[in-house]
């Protein structure tokens, strides 16, 4: 029986832990794990109504209305984004830096419910409660759900997703919901007027209980427009592949 | 080729949704290549943004009875300007039931001929432009090739400046990117298809046109990374 030599055996342990090493370095690179999250964690409080834009690139952006007069904005992101915040006067800007990468950072915002709101996205869902301001979301892959907004404007346009809407329109107020590959499902009081004008590429609109009382209707293949109940405020929706659901409160 | 002046002239009706397709079209083909008019309509976006939440205030009682007071003043004075129309208001006619017939007889010819005349000058639609134009409830210049031709130009233009981008971008934004990129083509296929079987389909064109603008969003979103 030969014994090793330790002089031997040297090289062949720093050569193990060298590719041990290299092999680590490798998982660790495709996991994408690069360090802990960063935390975004701001708070403003404005003088009259906020106007709050939230420009992401990728990740879920929920906003809730609550009874204080701050707006509160946290984001828990990847270790490479970098979020930047501007405000001036009751404007507040707050930016994922864009570069080569959809970086994830996931944003909650509380804020008081008579604020405006513009949010981008690029992918990751976004869910809208109880604001009572102006709403516009722009986003290309995203599931869009706004519940219990009583808005005087919304325009909501994605390019692939489904958009969920739960809630009054009002009086004049203008109602745009856009999406190319997504279903429309829009969910109303029974007693709300509007003028309806629903678009579908794929010919495939149900109106539920609204279409007995839609009045000056004309009904194509690809499309409905009509007053229910003497119309009022303007809804107009379009969907090229997905499908126009309309349901009453 | 439209101008700065133009444009501006016709940049509140656009924000307000108002021009007829043809002029959108030219509005943001005049956009897409003008500083100034860019920045004017940022402008007016903002001025309307704001307004939105400025507080209603209804006008006082006192308000109202002085613009009503103000507005009698000036249909007495319209009136007066107009002597034959005073002369008509003043004049008492005292007509027998046979002259009644028969100006009744030539009120009813004059507003025949003239429904006929304009019946006769308009264009008879084709039967589905007719469905499609009720539709929307709109009467609407179908837009030209030409029109369509600009957007695709502006949208080249675009692709263009992705492509060369998209070289630097992971693998997860390229496949999100050339995703979307597919269901908007796809959606501008069907449009066309729907198009090249009945030319005249009012939706179909409102429908194309709004998937070309998605196109710009898509690619104008795409672009600054």
């Amino acid at each position: 029986m030969s014994k090793s030599n330790p002089r031997q055996l040297r090289p062949a342990i720093f050569t193990s832990s060298l590719i041990l090493i290299a092999f680590c370095w490798l998982f660790v690179g495709s996991t994408g794990f690069a360090g802990p999250p960063s935390k975004f964690e701001r708070s403003y409080t404005p003088q009259g109504s906020a106007h709050l834009t939230i420009s992401n690139v990728n990740g879920r952006i929920r906003v809730t209305s609550w009874d204080k007069r701050t707006v509160s904005v946290r984001a828990d992101a990847a270790p490479s984004v970098s979020i930047e915040d501007r405000v001036a006067g009751d404007d507040i800007t707050v930016s994922v830096k864009r570069n080569f990468r959809l970086s994830r950072a996931d944003f909650e915002v509380f804020l008081p419910a008579e604020s405006s709101l513009l949010l981008r996205n690029v992918i990751g869902n976004i869910e809208v409660q109880g604001v009572t301001g102006h709403i516009s979301v722009n986003s290309i892959d995203s599931d869009i759900r706004l519940l219990k907004v009583n808005s005087p404007s919304i325009d909501v346009k994605v390019t692939s997703g489904d958009i969920y809407f739960d809630g009054e329109l009002r009086e004049g107020g203008s109602y745009s919901f856009q999406s190319m590959r997504g279903d429309l499902d829009v969910t109303l009081p029974g007693s709300t007027p509007f003028n309806l004008n629903a678009r579908a590429l794929s010919e495939n609109i149900n109106l539920g209980g609204f279409l007995s009382n839609l009045t000056g209707t004309s009904r194509g293949t690809k499309g409905v427009s009509g007053n229910y109940l003497k119309g009022g405020s303007r809804l107009t929706l379009t969907t090229y592949d997905g499908r126009i659901l309309l349901h009453k409160k | 080729m439209m101008v700065c002046e133009n444009c501006q002239e016709l940049i509140s009706d656009y924000i307000d949704g108002s021009l007829e397709l043809g002029e959108q079209v030219q509005i943001e083909r005049h956009l897409a290549d003008c500083e100034p008019c860019r920045a004017v309509r940022d402008d007016l976006l903002q001025i309307v943004h704001f307004s939105h939440q400025l507080p209603l205030h209804a006008p006082s009682g006192a308000l109202w009875t002085r613009i009503e007071g103000e507005v009698a003043q000036q249909r007495g004075h319209w009136f007066r300007s107009l002597p034959w129309l005073t002369w008509l208001r003043t004049r008492h006619f005292n007509l027998s039931l046979p002259q009644m017939a028969a100006t009744a007889a030539a009120i009813v010819i004059a507003v025949s001929t003239v429904v006929l005349f304009a019946r006769q000058e308009r264009p008879a639609p084709q039967n589905a432009a007719t469905g499609a134009a009720a539709l929307g409830g709109l009467d609407v210049n179908p837009l030209s090739s030409s029109d369509f031709q600009q957007i695709e130009k502006q949208i080249s233009q675009l692709s263009e400046s992705v492509e060369q981008r998209k070289v630097e971008w992971d693998p997860e934004l390229r496949s999100a990117f050339e995703r979307n990129l597919l269901y908007v083509d796809q959606c501008l296929a069907e449009c066309r298809h729907q198009l090249s079987d009945n030319p005249a389909d009012y939706v179909s064109q409102e429908l194309m046109l709004n998937a070309y603008r998605e196109k710009v969003r898509l690619l104008e979103g795409f672009d600054n990374f």
